[in-house]
């Protein structure tokens, strides 16, 4: 349940609370780029959520058997040449960065291969942008979280399984989808409107970003309201009577501004 | 102790380059698409302006078009007539005539000769004021307000007096005007000429109508289409047939051009050397370019 818990606080961590575009400011470049009409932003939105889905299982894959101190993989193979307690301290995690970078490149690359046998409209409307997913800090940056989750957990047992970092990994793309088709709905209506001259594209496109930024901030907290909600619902007859208290606290609220209500002008 | 961490290194980093590298050439084969070498040829011989003008959203979807089969080779218009043989060699084909296909602007009216004009508070570009009505009288003309002059990239059609008019000698023929115009009004047709005739109005109304809007527009009197039959009527309106275009100009159509009543018949494109000698002795305001040689204020101080 815990699990269930805790996987349901990650991806919607990712996907709203900490947007990986809107709250880390991470993977701005298509989100300029390719933000310019709904069909094509949604396209790189999947492309993102597929290729981040493959390098985090791929980062996870080798942070845990192969980099992280005492990972089973390097440990076997140091274990023949020195003693099994000097075995179990290599830390080849000085590797990372060019690992992922590594990791991603071979995913985008495989990506591109895929969609251009398969689904040739989209990688058309791809075009140049296909190949820019491998620069793109996104996914390294889902990549890296993970890693801190793995390797900067004081508890061994803390540690992040493949079903986490895999949630973190698509509900951060999906998060990054709904953030760049948001754009690109608000960029099409732009297209609209008289923007002053030294406004018009890009600019106006991080004015707009750092507002839609400002409302996603609204979730703020949402995480830990969902927390309380989810513990106090597993455990049961304490979390009935706080429900309760809620609603009477809540009926309470609207009675008193009911007359507030009824002063403001409609319309 | 060291030692086994670089070798450990550097075996992560060669096992991982053996694996991936084997994934993604077992992709490469499993995945493969066949391309024609002809396109690759073809988008070599194109200009890569990217511009539209063939109807197709790029150079490299028009080259694919023309592989098969689907487009002809001459609908460059931004190459010419080196790029269409060029892509003919390519493909092996014998490329027939082509004409340059240029803009007109089918409004001839300036501020001056538009009747029934409304101030216009709102948004400054034709696609908004063309949602409101009483602008102007005619619903038929040129706005004015230039969103063919914004999606021009070849700086290549301006808003003359409130009248758009296309600067020939720097046009593409991309078409990109054609599209944004709201109204409608400018149609990409080719030049068989240096100058052709065209038709500058729009308005389908009837004759009373257009009067009551315009100074210059077609009143429809039917006056040129009795003399020459390249002129159309249609719905109110005096169309030139461009299909039937004849490569000389004729009597008969310069009778037909003299007998229009509001001279809406004129010729447009580049001008010929005749037009550059009629003007040759007139005296020309020189154009004044900025100098930003220096900033510096040399005024005196007179204080």
């Amino acid at each position: 349940m815990s699990y269930l818990i805790d996987i349901i606080l990650i991806a919607v961590g990712a996907a709203l609370i900490n947007n990986f575009v809107l709250y880390y400011f991470v993977g701005i470049c298509p989100f300029i780029g390719v933000s310019r009409r709904v069909d094509m932003a949604f396209g790189m939105g999947c492309a993102v959520t597929f290729v981040i889905s493959i390098a985090a299982f791929l980062s996870w894959t080798i942070t845990t058997y192969v980099l992280m101190p005492g990972a089973p993989l390097s440990k076997w193979i140091a274990g023949f040449f020195v003693p099994a307690d000097v075995a179990a301290k290599i830390d080849l995690t000085i590797l990372s960065y060019i690992v992922y970078i590594f990791a991603i490149a071979s995913s985008v690359q495989f990506v591109e291969m895929y969609v251009r046998k398969f689904y040739p409209p989209l990688y058309k409307s791809f075009g140049v942008f296909l190949p820019l997913i491998t620069t793109n800090c996104a996914i390294l940056f889902a990549c890296l979280k993970i890693m801190g989750n793995i390797i900067g957990v004081d508890n061994p047992a803390d540690a992040w399984d493949l079903g986490r970092s895999l949630t973190l990994a698509v509900f951060g793309g999906v998060g990054f989808t709904i953030a760049i088709v948001i754009m690109a709905g608000i960029r099409e209506e732009l297209d609209l409107c008289d923007i002053p001259k030294p406004f018009q594209g890009a600019a106006i496109t991080l004015v707009v970003a750092g507002i839609l930024a400002m409302a996603f901030m609204g979730f703020t907290g949402v995480d830990s309201g969902l927390q309380k909600a989810l513990t106090s619902q597993a455990g049961a007859s304490t979390a009935e009577n706080k429900n309760a208290d809620i609603n009477v606290g809540m009926s309470k609220f609207i009675i008193e501004n009911q007359p507030i209500d009824e002063n403001i002008p409609k319309g | 102790m060291s030692w086994v961490t670089i070798s450990l290194s550097a075996g992560t980093m060669v096992g991982m380059a053996v694996i991936l590298s084997y994934v993604l050439g077992w992709a490469n084969k499993t995945f493969h698409v066949e391309v024609d070498p002809r396109v690759e040829a073809i988008n070599n011989a194109l200009p890569g302006a990217n511009c539209g003008g063939c109807g197709y959203v790029g150079c490299s979807e028009y080259a694919e078009a023309v592989v098969a089969g689907e487009a002809p080779v001459n609908k460059c218009s931004v190459g010419g007539k080196s790029c269409a043989a060029a892509l003919a060699d390519v493909m092996g084909i014998e490329v027939k005539e082509s004409y340059p296909y240029r803009p007109i602007v089918h409004c001839g009216a300036h501020y001056d000769d538009r009747l029934g004009r409304n101030e216009y508070y709102g948004e400054k570009r034709c696609l908004a004021a063309n949602l409101v009505t009483d602008i102007q009288g005619c619903a038929y003309g040129c706005l004015g307000f230039g969103d063919c002059q914004v999606a021009c990239n070849y700086d290549a059609i301006h808003v003359i007096d409130g009248l758009a008019t296309v600067d020939y000698e720097k046009c593409i023929g991309c078409g990109a005007c054609a599209k944004v115009c709201p109204r409608n009004i400018i149609t990409i047709v080719p030049f068989k000429a240096e100058k052709i005739l065209a038709v500058t109005c729009s308005n389908q109304d009837a004759g009373k109508d257009v009067m009551s809007v315009c100074k210059v527009g077609c009143i429809g009197c039917k006056a040129c289409a009795r003399i020459s039959d390249l002129f159309k009527m249609d719905e109110n309106l005096s169309k030139v047939d461009y299909d039937a275009y004849p490569l000389e100009c004729s009597v008969e159509l310069m009778n037909a051009v003299e007998k229009c009543p509001r001279n809406g018949i004129v010729f447009v494109g580049k001008p010929s050397a005749k037009d550059l000698a009629a003007v040759a002795d007139e005296e020309l305001p020189e154009v004044v370019e900025p100098d930003f040689k220096t900033t510096v204020d040399d005024t005196k101080w007179r204080g």
